[in-house]
């Protein structure tokens, strides 16, 4: 066993922080930490300036334009764009489609998709949930029914992350309803600007706008278009979710976050001491901090047995799982920490330049809002419930 | 970065796996082994020591062939899986740690516990004393050149059957300064001795012993330090000893899901005990990965070190309970019975959280090393 990073991975790091302090303006940086709404702009300023250094393709091979790092190496390179407060690299057309077109796509779909994935010149949304297909995802509904050489599309996508700056979406329609559901399904490019689509916004319990609901109608799409053979989509999506799952836990996010928790307990009274020394209150985040430890000890080893080949299924499940609980437990205890200050909700102080005075400290205005969207993340990429059905089935074989 | 165990590792894990499997199926459970006159097997012992097991745990600057924290895991994990009662604790790691950090040690006296030919048993808690660590009442009496011995250990590991025993007394200072105490070697031979079995099939003793003469190991500071390293070594063993526990827990109770049939299936084919076993899982890997941590620090500064080890210490109390009782109720009624093995395993991990500071005490202890 070693623990330690080579250092050629520290050089990789210091690498990494010293272009982060060079091209992540300090403008994006200070909106991702005071969790404010970021625009399509803020998004693709970031993305291009990593696609010009030629690392926005993390997980893909050299050959297509991507790093071709080591999972190490990504790993290092999320936990740093986290602690620089970078917002996301958009994941739908770079981890989730470009993976599937790289395998299933023909040669035109990839010479055509992926160049423009790299640039940003395409902004992808996913179109797999519909309002009846949640985690029973095979029972989707929308149709595609076929018309020589076009589809045509009729049904409803719903939950699309970030669709209001979709150019594209990549969606799983029925193109046969007399089989198994698992057999009749197919995979899609489509063009949101065509006739027939709407995306309207749904407005989440924090307030925000960052999901949508996608509708089709007579929405005409090329044969060409199709993504691989027709009817076989299903096999394209479990590929697509169960690529590349090594950063599902979100240890970087967790570790800022409890920092973060740490800084506020600190900062916030409790019997004229600071939090932090109240033995309730600092034996919670203390625990929280024992089982991040250990969950980013159990992610580098899921990490360093992918890098020897073999796939993490069941650990990219299980850490999917204890990542959720864990995320969402900081949350609970950041809002926790600042007592009554959580209460106020003032939308406008997420938005970009708002100067006027907060109620309590700074920090204090997201927390709640936080804490309740966090709730997320143990219902979406499969609920938490569904992680544990797929390692029941793997691993337990009953 | 990998988490492989190197070669020489991998043949020394899986020797002692042979040993220890080959040597505990002859018995129906540990139980007839701590409950024989002697107390545990001198010559499987003494087998022990010849494939290494022992100077796994002792590092070379002793004569020995080990002693890192990813030997002292390899071993314990093994002892936990396999519930060995003979005393790799007691005369391993606590007495090796103690004696390899008190002064002018000579080498001769670890080759006398890694050969087999004595056995030491370490005693610090008092029959109150909870998991204070310098909480200490024993006396000693220092007279002329010599020093003399009063008061009671408590919960001594294999005290009855060790010929030595090492242990804590205070000359000055109140009962709880960390200054004021040694460490002291006494012979049993001069002790009044109760013997028992303990909940989960272990021997134990009490000590009884009044102005009975005593070799000092060290005082003071040293002795602090001393005692220290030593609670911690004996944290972070019992640490990879539930590991192995709480393994053979999951598998018997994944083989019973398999099959055991209720309404016509297998009662693993029921999603509520699907989900409760992943639960479980997690834990484990959790904890595994704490362990794995903590000896891949145990050579580091103090600071880090303890601080690794009490994680790992109160993520596997935590761990090992959840492991233990949902192990039970996983099975159901036949968990319950004494003919089944699993309430050895379960009874195990649960004991382990009372030995050496339990979940609590090393969250405490985590806060402070953590600076909180």
């Amino acid at each position: 066993m070693d623990f330690n990073f080579t250092q050629d991975e520290n050089d990789f790091r210091q690498e990494i922080k010293d272009w982060l302090s060079k091209n992540l303006s300090q403008r994006i940086s200070n909106k991702v930490k005071k969790f404010q709404r970021l625009d399509k702009n803020d998004y693709e300023e970031f993305m291009k300036a990593l696609s010009a250094k030629g690392w926005l393709a993390v997980n893909w091979p050299k050959e297509h334009g991507g790093t071709g790092w080591s999972n190490t190496q990504k790993h290092i390179f999320e936990e740093e764009i986290v602690k620089a407060g970078a917002p996301r690299v958009v994941p739908f057309g770079l981890n989730m489609l470009g993976p599937v077109l790289m395998e299933f796509g023909n040669e035109e779909q990839k010479k055509y998709y992926l160049p423009r994935i790299l640039n940003c010149d395409d902004w992808w949304a996913q179109g797999y949930s519909e309002p009846g297909s949640g985690s029973d995802l095979a029972s989707l509904k929308t149709r595609a029914v076929d018309h020589g050489d076009h589809y045509i599309v009729n049904g409803q996508k719903t939950w699309t992350t970030l669709g209001q700056f979709a150019n594209k979406i990549f969606c799983l329609v029925k193109t046969d309803t007399d089989c198994k559901p698992q057999n009749g399904i197919s995979f899609l490019l489509i063009d949101i600007d065509s006739p027939g689509i709407e995306v309207r916004p749904i407005i989440t319990l924090d307030g925000e706008h960052e999901v949508n609901e996608v509708w089709l109608k007579d929405v005409k799409v090329p044969k060409e278009n199709l993504l691989g053979e027709e009817n076989k989509g299903w096999t394209y999506a479990k590929y697509l979710l169960t690529h590349e799952r090594t950063g599902i836990a979100g240890v970087p996010n967790s570790k800022s976050a409890i920092n973060h928790l740490k800084v506020i307990a600190n900062k916030t009274y409790k019997n004229g001491k600071p939090l932090i020394q109240d033995p309730l209150f600092s034996s919670q985040i203390a625990e929280l901090e024992i089982d991040l430890k250990a969950m980013e000890i159990f992610n580098l080893r899921a990490i360093s047995s992918a890098e020897s080949g073999k796939a993490p299924v069941m650990e990219s499940s299980l850490l999917k799982i204890k990542g959720s609980i864990i995320r969402q437990k900081t949350s609970d205890l950041l809002r926790k920490a600042i007592g009554p200050q959580a209460l106020p909700y003032i939308s406008e102080q997420f938005d970009e330049g708002w100067n006027q005075e907060t109620i309590g400290p700074e920090y204090a205005g997201p927390l709640a809002k936080q804490y309740f969207i966090y709730r997320k993340i143990s219902i979406y990429g499969g609920s938490n419930e569904i992680q544990k059905n797929i390692v029941a089935k793997s691993e337990f074989r009953m | 970065m990998h988490f492989n165990l190197s070669e020489e590792r991998k043949m020394l894990k899986e020797s002692c796996d042979r040993l220890l499997n080959d040597h505990y199926t002859q018995y129906k459970n540990h139980h007839e082994v701590s409950s024989s006159e002697t107390g545990f097997n001198k010559k499987f012992w003494e087998e022990c020591s010849e494939i290494g097991m022992l100077s796994a745990l002792i590092s070379p600057n002793f004569n020995g062939l080990g002693g890192t924290g990813e030997d002292i895991m390899i071993v314990f994990e093994l002892i936990g899986k396999h519930l060995v009662v003979e005393p790799f604790l007691s005369s391993g790691i606590l007495s090796i740690t103690s004696l390899t950090n008190s002064k002018d040690i000579e080498t001769s006296v670890l080759d006398e516990i890694s050969s087999a030919s004595k056995i030491y048993a370490f005693g610090h808690s008092e029959v109150d004393t909870r998991y204070d660590e310098t909480y200490i009442k024993t006396k000693a009496n220092y007279k002329n050149d010599a020093v003399f011995l009063t008061g009671q250990k408590s919960f001594v590991l294999n005290g009855d059957y060790a010929d030595k025993i090492i242990c804590t007394a205070r000359f000055s200072g109140n009962d709880f300064d960390q200054n004021g105490f040694g460490l002291y070697e006494i012979d049993k031979t001069h002790c009044d001795i109760r013997s028992y079995n303990t909940i989960d099939g272990y021997r134990a003793a009490e000590l009884k012993f009044s102005e009975i003469p005593a070799k000092e190991l060290c005082k003071n500071s040293d002795a602090y330090n001393a005692l220290l390293e030593t609670l911690y070594a004996g944290a972070f063993a019992l640490s990879a000893e539930s590991i192995g526990a709480m393994e053979v827990c999951f598998n018997m109770t994944l083989e019973y899901l398999k099959t055991r049939e209720q309404f016509g299936k297998a009662i693993g084919s029921f999603q509520a005990l699907q989900h409760r076993m992943v639960d479980i899982m997690i834990e484990i890997e959790q904890a595994k990965s704490a362990v794995m941590l903590a000896s891949g620090t145990y050579e580091a500064d103090k600071n880090t070190k303890y601080k690794n080890i009490s994680a790992a210490k109160n993520l596997v109390g935590r761990a090992g309970k959840l492991v233990a009782e949902e192990c039970i109720q996983l099975h159901g009624g036949i968990a319950m019975t004494w003919e089944y093995n699993l309430h050895n395993y379960a009874k195990r991990l649960v004991m382990i959280d009372h030995l050496m500071g339990d979940s609590d005490h090393h969250l405490e202890k985590f806060k402070l090393y953590s600076n909180y």
